[in-house]
């Protein structure tokens, strides 16, 4: 069951006043900064799917390129090579990258492996699809793949780019953020902190490991795939080295970590103040000094990290909400 | 560490403050009347090394042509560039081609773009129109790109395999070939044409060893090569994969095939550096063949006064393929906009199409014998490339097309 607090987080004001409130944006900012916008959702829906492996059940995968390659490249694939429409290819990839997860999920609860292990195991997962997806023609190899031009056509999984994007993205990465705090809320949400802090322990309480892990991977590396998809489309060129490549995962790691592990709005807060400040300092400072604004990035992270080892997200609550109010007490 | 609201408040407010007021200072400086072009490099990142050697070229050509005058069909308006960097992730190329055109509203758009960055940039072109010259990329899929790099059809493979027909006609015993090529982007493409043209003209593929581009040893490359024993090895090869393919070809003292490649892991200068010249005399001179668009001894003399140039007023230390097409780049640009009857994206795009700068005009510093103009595809028409040798005091000799031949080739030089 889950708690009424979801439902009270549903029936917020606050949250549909802020969704509405960013969807309003583009009708007032420039094609440029609706796209960094639409990056950043892209990254809020990719960091909160990551939260609910790793920062609820505290298993770093950085197998995550591989769920968000099977979202992008095979429907991408599936459409310019077989024709197959890309709703239905959404359904296949995100399907099929459902199964990917709960292979990992078996692959770690069968040999028992601990944190570094799983780390390094879902890094082999991710540079193996990596390789497959830059060696095989079927999904554009090392080309990728250019898709048709989007015409807004919405039988067509097209949605007219620019704000049709960004509003399909912060509708992705809105349905992400509350299956966040509905997960918090639920049962699962406390086997997978329980499992997260001591697993052995939640074993001997009667946890189904196998069954609780399982049930969170395919659920992320479902949303993965999902926002995979829609990413591509909006991109309209499959480029393997984005989409497939294990970088990703690190950006999304970041994220995560920046924000809040394990929070339901904390990876969100992460990808919305990181990605405009990564974009906006290369689009500043980038042709002027080369490597300046990597640089700077670099430094506020570190400070961020040094100055809140568990997230902004903490730190905003210090601040700003002395009482927590619209956020989950958990 | 210790954060209060105060704290907070002064940093995060320094920090927007500090990154919106950037384009005002660096704008304050900027001159009134100026042509704005956008230029997207990789100036960081793992393709920096073309925009490193080539922006400098690109800069000096446009401040000659500024202080020349300008554009004098627009009045004298001066050239203003306007620098992006994509850190060599083609999404990013396609953000700073919407930064550019929408915030910074340049007239066009250009920079190194190689082919990935090319196809991420279609849709954004596509939506916004900016005529754009990429000066790297082998295919061009929006109407308004065009594109100086080689055509991976008629470019990269037909210069390739006119050069492997004109060895064998030339006596060399070439029956056999194993594909070797950089196993990514541009190396598959330029194989997939590669192959079927070396097919028709009689010659049997009989294996592939394509270049691991993560990989930190190419040995199992080189020992599969030696196994299989071709007359010909041949493909396109990246300098990083090219000097590790050299140096197994020097641990296994291989020298049972002629090696017919390009272009940066064949012809690169910077071979012999990474190399060292007692592997690069064992390997780069002996049965070997570089396909370049560029060589200090071709026979031409726009090539030859720019470099000089480029050397001797513009100082610049490094002057190869990269700097001299960069320099290219800004001529076209110059031409496109004098010919351009307005600074509309339709004129400048009608000014890419009948663009026409023909073989013996000093403005053309790149080797093409049917000169510069863009076919219908929006790539070079003449997308010929030379082939040259090694010699054994790192210098070249170019033997092929026999236009700019300086030397007939041979198997050891």
């Amino acid at each position: 069951m889950i708690k009424d607090d979801f439902f009270k987080t549903l029936a917020s004001p606050w949250l549909w006043g802020i969704v509405l409130l960013g969807a309003m944006l583009p009708m007032v900012l420039s094609s440029y900064y609706t796209h960094i916008l639409t990056i950043a959702l892209v990254y809020v829906a990719l960091a909160s799917a990551w939260n609910i492996v790793g920062g609820m059940s505290g298993q770093i995968s950085l197998a995550h390129s591989l769920f968000i390659g099977t979202g992008a490249m095979l429907s991408a694939a599936l459409l310019v090579k077989l024709g197959i429409n890309m709703w239905a290819g959404l359904v296949i990839a995100a399907a099929t990258a459902g199964l990917l997860g709960a292979i990992i999920a078996w692959i770690d609860f069968r040999f028992q492996l601990g944190h570094l292990s799983f780390v390094l195991i879902t890094l082999a997962f991710a540079e193996m699809a990596s390789i497959v997806v830059e060696g095989w023609d079927f999904l554009g190899g090392a080309s990728g793949l250019l898709l048709p031009q989007d015409t807004g056509n919405f039988l067509d999984f097209q949605f007219g780019g620019g704000r049709g994007a960004f509003w399909v993205m912060l509708g992705l990465a809105t349905i992400i953020v509350l299956v966040n705090v509905a997960i918090l809320n639920s049962p699962l949400g406390y086997y997978l902190r329980t499992i997260r802090d001591n697993e052995k322990a939640a074993q001997a309480i009667g946890v189904n490991v196998l069954r609780q892990k399982t049930t969170a991977m395919v659920i992320s590396a479902v949303l993965t795939s999902i926002v995979g998809t829609a990413y591509v489309r909006y991109l309209t060129f499959a480029d393997p080295y984005l989409l497939a490549s294990p970088v990703i995962t690190i950006e999304i790691v970041l994220f995560a970590t920046v924000g809040g592990l394990g929070r339901a709005y904390g990876p969100a807060l992460g990808a919305l103040l990181l990605v405009p400040l990564g974009e906006v300092l290369r689009g500043k400072l980038g042709g002027a000094v080369p490597g300046l604004h990597y640089f700077i990035y670099g430094i506020v992270v570190i400070v961020v990290i040094l100055a809140t080892p568990s997230g902004l997200l903490p730190l905003f609550e210090r601040l700003f909400w002395r009482r927590s109010r619209m956020l989950p007490k958990i | 560490m210790s954060i209060t609201r105060r704290t907070f408040g002064i940093g995060t407010t320094s920090l927007v403050l500090g990154t919106v007021a950037a384009p005002w200072v660096r704008r304050a400086s900027a001159e009134a009347a100026a042509i704005k072009i956008g230029v997207i490099n990789s100036m960081s990142g793992g393709l920096s090394a073309y925009a490193q050697e080539g922006q400098p070229a690109l800069e000096y050509m446009i401040k000659k042509i500024n202080d020349g005058g300008g554009i004098k069909s627009k009045g004298g308006a001066k050239i203003q560039l306007i620098q992006a960097d994509d850190t060599s992730q083609p999404a990013r190329t396609a953000t700073e081609a919407r930064r550019l055109i929408t915030e910074e509203k340049v007239q066009l758009l250009t920079g190194t773009i190689l082919s990935a960055q090319m196809l991420a940039l279609t849709p954004v072109l596509d939506e916004l129109k900016v005529p754009t010259l990429s000066i790297w990329a082998g295919g061009a899929h929006s109407n308004y790109m065009f594109s100086l790099g080689y055509p991976y059809d008629r470019g990269y493979a037909q210069t390739m395999h006119d050069f492997i027909v004109s060895l064998r006609d030339n006596k060399f015993p070439i029956k056999t070939a194993v594909m070797s090529y950089s196993n990514y982007e541009a190396g598959q493409q330029v194989n997939s044409f590669l192959v079927p043209k070396l097919k028709a003209s009689g010659i049997e593929i009989i294996g592939e060893a394509p270049l691991d581009t993560r990989a930190q040893d190419q040995t199992s490359a080189m020992i599969r090569i030696r196994s299989l024993k071709p007359d010909i090895v041949t493909g396109l090869v990246t300098p990083r994969d090219g000097i590790l393919l050299h140096q197994a070809r020097f641990n296994l003292n291989y020298h049972g095939s002629i090696f017919v490649g390009g272009t940066g892991g064949y012809s690169d200068l910077s071979l012999w550096k990474d190399l060292g010249p007692e592997v690069g005399k064992a390997v780069l001179t002996r049965n070997l063949f570089a396909m370049t668009g560029f060589s200090a001894g071709a026979k031409i003399d726009s090539m030859q006064k720019v470099v000089t140039e480029l050397r001797d007023v513009a100082k610049l230390d490094r002057i190869g393929q990269g700097a001299i097409q960069y320099a290219q780049a800004a001529r076209v640009l110059q031409r496109v906009l004098e010919a351009s009857s307005s600074l509309e994206s339709d004129a400048l795009l009608d000014a890419f199409k009948k663009f026409d700068m023909p073989f013996g005009d000093p403005d053309l510093y790149v080797a093409k014998p049917k000169g510069l103009q863009f076919a219908d595809d929006r790539l070079l028409k003449d997308g010929s490339a030379m082939m040259v040798q090694w010699l054994p005091d790192q210098g070249q000799e170019v033997v092929f097309p026999k236009e700019f031949a300086q030397a007939a080739p041979r198997a050891r030089t």
